[in-house]
């Protein structure tokens, strides 16, 4: 019977305030400003996706015991649970609890850094496996890079890190024609086992669910269900989606939540499917001796950096123009002087500037993607997401200069 | 008086233009009738305004429209499409003969400001036989530099100019485009410099912002005709030497998004800001806070916003040219494209207080001369010229 792996993600990034040219200098936060306008978005998301999904899945994790998935959350997405909706995150350690659900682990600020910085990279994975430790009593074992980014060299950093597998996107041009329902390999010496998602039948529901142009609209729990056991009993189904995807990519009045109460019921009952874990999968194929066993044909070779994200599953919705890598280069320059002036403050705000949604909002493709993009963005035009990071990165360097560190 | 625009609907320079000169002329004993395609929203002490607009017009009714101009408060640059505004030109003249009759006996002359304004005036001078001063603030030439420009709108500015009985050119660099590019006859063309408001005791609380670094400002549209690249280029140079620099592009226009990608592609995005078009505080704080304002414009009729610089005690350094570099003759005067030379001056400002303060006292004793009651005699002499043929 299938092997249904769902992974849920939890994120929301800290928006830029109005920080504007005449406040450079002047020490107003980049962020606090904003407090309001990204408590508010909080909220709202909260309200319609978050509270009512979170106690969903604690109501069918008590009907059924059988019933399992993965949650990443990012360390800015907990701190502003803490600080807006305290509720989420009593959910959580009940679903915590259950041990019904596993914990991923990723970077704190949900952020480009194994791009980047191996330094800052094994920082930010360090800080989140640590709050997820303190908050939910369990330390992470399987990884999932921001947005599902993976490459050869981002596995060899994972793997150094000691995580047992890695979450990723399965694409074409480096799966070739090999099925996505199998577990691969890193090519990496140690060789990280690695789970792919399955994009269609995931975005089935994070993206064309509610469509009224797509063919099989209306989908119901049992046709989707029908789908999942056209597969092979050994087949591992690795549904990834965002966690809004239920109640606000996909709003209420769309049946979203009534489609995944049956669907989960359905598994849950059914002999022909069940649902499992990262780590249980992950588990399945070590050796008596504790090895991954060798699996010589499922060598995931991906030299090139790719995610789960547009059309391209590539980094271009971040790193494609000429805005976003200058951005996050001049951001990256500054690596070496925060670190130095041992200024938490600095620190801090220099970590949340890193969060990948800055970027993604510069992204100027305008195909099928720009929709989703300008979906997510808080500003008018990716222009303006630029010309206010530059003013912000114009500030933080400025504070660097005339920081008492670097004068002594 | 012909216009297109009056503040506070004012797109640009041509509406400050026509405030200060109309001011001084009603100061200097002058009654003027100002005619507008649109309804003004106040009533002035000074003049009395003509709407020349027809009900019907509704989008119309809603000034500034876009001649030259850009949209105040987006990133977004919508012009007219051309069409649109050549229809307007033409209603608007039609519309002038309608609401000009009842002042016929009151009005000696008609001056008319730039090609938007011509057709109506020439209509008006048909009628009644009076004689027409046409005002040339800035050219299709200027606007659209390298002479792509609408052949629409030169030809606007060429049969105005053919119709006046005496033209008015805001620097001798502007005579000189009417002599080289519209073959107009030298002697017809008298030059006007514009004036500038004496700087009032500001209200504005000022903000030192980004105190501990050089600030360099360009303010003006982001097109051409400024030279807005030629800002970005001189930054990439600058820096290498003065790595604190900030270099801010106040405006909006058609190159923000080219020029947001050029800061991008050299790497310049930690040290070149865009603030978007300023008005008012936001203007006033940002040029006294200048440690340099440069205008690198490639045609520049006048660059009033040069000498409101200077006003502020700030070094200018300004394009050859440019009508204001022949009041402002102590500002730094350079050719737009030469990064080099600019880059060197900025050097020595920064590094040099003495030379920084010199150049600022001598733009002082310049601005003496610059003032609306100059500008404003100059015109009654000419209009006593005028009216004595």
């Amino acid at each position: 019977m299938p092997q249904i792996c769902l992974y849920l993600q939890l994120h929301q990034p800290y928006r830029l305030g109005d920080f504007d040219l005449f406040d450079i200098g002047s020490e107003i936060s980049y962020f606090d400003a904003a407090d309001k306008h990204n408590a508010k978005i909080f909220k709202k998301v909260a309200r319609k996706s978050y509270l009512p999904m979170l106690r969903l899945l604690l109501q069918l994790s008590k009907a059924s015991p059988s019933f399992k998935l993965a949650l990443s959350a990012s360390g800015i997405f907990l701190e502003q649970a803490m600080a807006f909706e305290p509720k989420i995150i009593k959910i959580l350690k009940l679903l915590a609890k259950s041990q019904q659900v596993e914990f991923l682990a990723e970077t704190y600020y949900h952020s480009l850094s194994s791009l980047y910085s191996e330094k800052e990279f094994e920082e930010q994975v360090a800080k989140h496996s640590k709050v997820i430790k303190k908050l939910f009593g369990v330390s992470p074992i399987v990884f999932r890079n921001t947005e599902l980014i993976y490459s050869n060299d981002i596995a060899k950093l994972v793997e150094k890190l000691g995580f047992t597998g890695v979450l990723t996107e399965a694409v074409p041009r480096y799966l070739k024609s090999r099925p996505r329902t199998k577990i691969y390999k890193s090519s990496t010496k140690a060789s990280l086992p690695l789970l792919l998602k399955h994009a269609q039948l995931s975005d089935d529901i994070a993206f064309r669910f509610s469509d009224p142009n797509w063919s099989d609209y209306p989908i119901s729990a049992s046709k989707y269900f029908t789908w999942l056991n056209k597969y092979h009993e050994d087949a591992i189904i690795n549904l990834f989606m965002d966690f809004e995807t239920f109640g606000e990519h996909q709003w209420k009045d769309t049946g979203i939540f009534d489609f995944f109460k049956k669907l989960v019921k359905k598994i849950s009952k059914s002999k022909t499917s069940c649902f499992k874990t990262p780590s249980e999968l992950f588990n399945s194929i070590l050796t008596s001796d504790g090895q991954v066993e060798a699996m010589v044909e499922r060598v995931y070779d991906v030299p090139e950096p790719i995610s789960w994200a547009d059309v391209d599953r590539d980094l271009t919705a971040w790193l494609d123009n000429d805005l976003q890598q200058d951005s996050i280069s001049k951001l990256y320059e500054l690596e070496d002087q925060i670190l130095k002036s041992k200024d938490q403050k600095l620190l801090e705000d220099w970590r949340k500037l890193q969060c990948s949604d800055h970027f993604y909002y510069m992204c100027t493709k305008w195909a099928a993607d720009g929709d989703v993009h300008a979906y997510f963005s808080p500003y008018d035009s990716p222009l303006e997401a630029y010309r206010k990071y530059s003013i912000v990165l114009a500030d933080l360097a400025g504070r660097l200069k005339n920081h008492p560190e670097k004068e002594a | 008086m012909v216009g297109w625009e009056y503040p506070p609907h004012n797109s640009g320079g041509l509406g400050v233009a026509c405030d200060g000169l109309s001011k001084a002329l009603s100061d200097a004993g002058n009654q003027i009738y100002f005619a507008l395609p649109y309804q003004h929203s106040k009533s002035l002490a000074h003049l009395e305004f003509i709407a020349c607009h027809d009900p019907k017009w509704l989008e119309f009714t809603k000034a500034p429209f876009p001649s030259y101009a850009t949209k105040k408060n987006a990133q977004r640059v919508d012009f007219l499409p051309l069409a649109q505004i050549e229809q307007k030109v033409a209603e608007y003249a039609n519309m002038i003969s309608k609401k000009s009759k009842k002042y016929e006996k009151k009005y000696d002359l008609i001056h008319a400001h730039d090609w938007m304004s011509f057709p109506a005036a020439q209509k008006m001078k048909n009628q009644t036989g009076k004689p027409m001063l046409a005002h040339v603030h800035s050219t299709e030439f200027d606007r659209i530099p390298r002479g792509s420009g609408s052949n629409f709108i030169k030809r606007a500015e060429y049969q105005g100019m053919q119709a006046a009985d005496l033209i008015v050119a805001v620097s001798h660099y502007t005579k000189q485009v009417l002599i080289d590019k519209y073959d107009v006859d030298a002697d017809k063309i008298k030059v006007v410099h514009n004036g500038i408001e004496p700087l009032k005791q500001s209200s504005v609380e000022l903000i030192h912002f980004a105190a501990s670094r050089p600030l360099l400002v360009f303010m003006g549209r982001l097109t051409a005709q400024k030279g807005a690249k030629y800002f970005v280029d001189l930054a990439a140079a600058v820096l290498e030497d003065l790595p604190d620099a900030l270099f801010v592009l106040a405006g909006n226009g058609d190159q923000y998004q080219s020029l947001l990608f050029k800061a991008a592609g050299n790497q310049l995005s930690a040290s070149v800001l865009f603030s978007g078009f300023l008005r008012g505080r936001e203007k006033e704080i940002l040029l006294s806070r200048a440690d340099i304002f440069v205008m690198p414009s490639v045609s520049e009729p006048f660059g009033l916003v040069a000498a409101e610089a200077a006003q502020r005690a700030v070094p200018v350094i300004i394009s050859k040219n440019s009508g204001v570099a022949e009041l402002l003759s102590d500002a730094i005067q350079v050719d737009f494209w030469n990064i080099d030379e600019m880059k060197a001056q900025i050097l020595k400002v920064i590094n040099n207080k003495k030379y920084s303060q010199s150049i600022v006292k001598k733009q002082n004793q310049n601005l003496k001369n610059i003032s609306w009651e100059n500008t404003a005699k100059r015109l009654r002499d000419l209009y006593k010229d005028v009216l004595s043929r």
